[in-house]
């Protein structure tokens, strides 16, 4: 069988953006493999393990996402297919793209992230699936194989669900799915020797992005700050809290 | 023409039915054409006597196929709808459902996805929106043409007020191969959530400082005073004190509350991702060095089991006066 990630590369939630002439500007920005993405790679790793097969990693983004690639690589998927495009591309257009690639290499079973920590975009799984006409099951939490066919456990808006699947299919992780790896040296030294193929998005005949980012900017946060210290007399500090909660912000 | 699909419980419209029936009005201004809506699943039926005030048309989507919720049925029903209706434009809740059928609806209609959005609003054919990115620490402005699929972020918009008697059409929708691909086993109840976590007025998350599973008895108590759901950090959810359900955060729920408490908890960048937008913040901790209090409004120096205990005596007394 194969498994396929779809990953991305996204700035680390803990780097500093900034924004110049009102788009983000990522240079100096630390970049990681989406920490929702690490989700999709350990799984297909562990699918690989488990059932034999092949586990791909397959990405559509800038041609620094490469790097994000290895991580993924060195984690120990066996080889990757960048679909190289710069700036913003919408989801439904890069779903468009990666379903050429994904119809080609013809997987069984797809992960990515449930959610992308640059574009806080749920959208890539699901428009994924749609172009190749295949299921999408979103935010798994459980995941096993079951006579040629998927049982998960996913997230709805309220509880959860457990489903069987017809492969092909599409899931989206999350958190509880698995614990992602760290790559070790010699994975990071063996994912160097690993094939990595680019695409250029103009090869696959996608249109443009179907969105325009207007404009973006950075939200600082306005809080008050007013601390009330409670460590002597905890009753007087929650009655005074309440109190301003009450009259102050008015939402009690 | 502007088609909302309104989420329901079987029983009633849900609030961001009401929110979603408030934007397709403000794009329909300038689109033109009326406001129709789509009622998708059982007790479609019985929601539209109530969603029918709010529009002038409500599609709904009823029978067997339509009993549990896949995201390849949902998609294929609201591209029933859009068709019927000529909809140019495609309103839908940003819930995590609606976020995993409306990419598939946006595919099949060859149309801009807008999701998630705080605000949408049309100038000529062209549709316009702002939402937050980079783990909710940037806003941007985004523009498409049409046709457009626009998700609407809960709690951002004012509520709709009904507008006279639409009518009800019930749709057929046929069901294909691949609506068949996915079988439902079992349903998971969520235990506790009495309120929808991503839709409370109140939101009360506990960290890794409440110290045990226990004493998150203390924050369900104040949630349910406050009429509130029950968060939690991932450092809770990894410990298995509470379910991945109630996770707030970068991998978790993204909340926007008219009051959030973080109590217990230091404030990482992960947990931030999840609530920095709700309107007051107000944080306990024993650490006066935890980051939580500089993004909050209101904070406790103070230990949890004797500061949350008075809080919630503070509030039954606030109620009975």
């Amino acid at each position: 069988m194969k498994y396929v990630a779809i990953i991305r590369q996204v700035p680390d939630g803990e780097s500093k953006i900034k924004v110049e002439g009102g788009q983000v500007d990522l240079s100096g920005t630390t970049m990681i493999l989406d920490q929702m993405d690490e989700y999709a790679v350990e799984e297909i790793i562990r699918l690989k393990e488990q059932h034999d097969g092949e586990a791909v990693v397959v990405a559509f983004g800038p041609e620094r996402t490469e790097e994000a690639m290895r991580t993924a690589l060195a984690m120990g998927a066996d080889r990757g297919v960048l679909i190289t495009a710069a700036g913003y591309v919408d989801p439904i257009t890069q779903a468009a793209a990666l379903a050429k690639v994904l119809a080609e290499e013809a997987p069984d079973v797809v992960f990515t992230g449930g959610q992308q920590a640059d574009w806080d975009s749920q959208a890539l799984g699901a428009a994924t699936a749609e172009a190749l006409g295949w299921p999408v099951i979103t935010w798994t939490t459980a995941f096993e194989l079951e006579d040629g066919k998927a049982k998960a456990t996913h997230d709805l808006d309220e509880g959860a669900e457990v489903v069987r699947v017809e492969l092909p299919a599409v899931f989206t992780a999350q958190q509880g799915l698995n614990e992602p790896r760290y790559p070790t040296l010699p994975g990071i030294m063996k994912a160097k020797k690993k094939e990595i193929k680019k695409i250029d998005a103009a090869e696959l005949g996608v249109g443009g992005s179907k969105v325009e980012i207007v404009e973006q900017r950075i939200m600082e946060l306005e809080r008050k700050g007013k601390v009330i210290d409670g460590t002597k007399e905890p009753a007087a500090a929650a009655a005074e809290l309440v109190k301003l909660l009450h009259e102050e912000a008015k939402v009690l | 023409m502007v088609l909302v699909v309104l989420d329901h419980d079987g029983s009633k419209l849900r609030k961001s039915a009401l929110e979603g029936v408030t934007r397709g009005r403000k794009l329909a201004e300038v689109l033109g054409g009326d406001v129709v809506g789509l009622l998708i699943g059982p007790g479609a039926d019985a929601v539209a006597e109530e969603a029918k005030d709010y529009v002038s048309k409500v599609y709904t989507v009823t029978g067997a196929d339509f009993e549990t919720y896949t995201a390849e049925k949902w998609a294929k029903a609201a591209q029933a709808a859009a068709a019927a209706a000529g909809a140019k434009a495609v309103v839908a809740p940003a819930s995590r459902t609606g976020r995993s059928w409306t990419p598939r609806l946006a595919y099949k209609l060859d149309a801009a996805l807008l999701e998630d959005t705080l605000d949408s609003w049309a100038e000529g054919d062209k549709v316009f929106a702002t939402k937050y990115s980079f783990l909710n620490r940037v806003l941007e402005k985004q523009a498409a043409g049409l046709p457009a699929v626009i998700s609407v972020k809960p709690n951002t918009t004012p509520l709709a007020e009904p507008a006279g008697a639409g009518t009800v059409e019930p749709l057929s929708v046929e069901l294909g191969e691949l609506e068949r691909k996915v079988e439902v086993l079992e349903k998971i109840v969520e235990s506790g959530g009495k309120v929808s976590l991503t839709e409370a007025d109140v939101v009360v998350t506990g960290g890794r400082g409440m110290g045990s599973a226990e004493a998150f008895g203390m924050i369900e108590e104040f949630a349910d005073l406050l009429g509130g759901a029950v968060g939690a950090t991932r450092a809770v959810i990894d410990a298995g004190w509470r379910p991945y359900s109630e996770q707030i955060g970068q991998t978790g729920k993204t909340v926007q509350p008219t009051i959030y408490f973080a109590l217990a908890l230091s404030g990482a960048v992960q947990h931030q991702a999840g609530m920095n937008k709700s309107k007051v913040v107000v944080a306990v901790n024993k650490d006066p060095d935890a980051p939580i209090f500089k993004e909050s409004d209101y904070g406790v120096v103070g230990d949890i089991h004797q500061v949350l205990p008075a809080m919630i005596e503070e509030v039954k007394k606030l109620k009975s006066a």
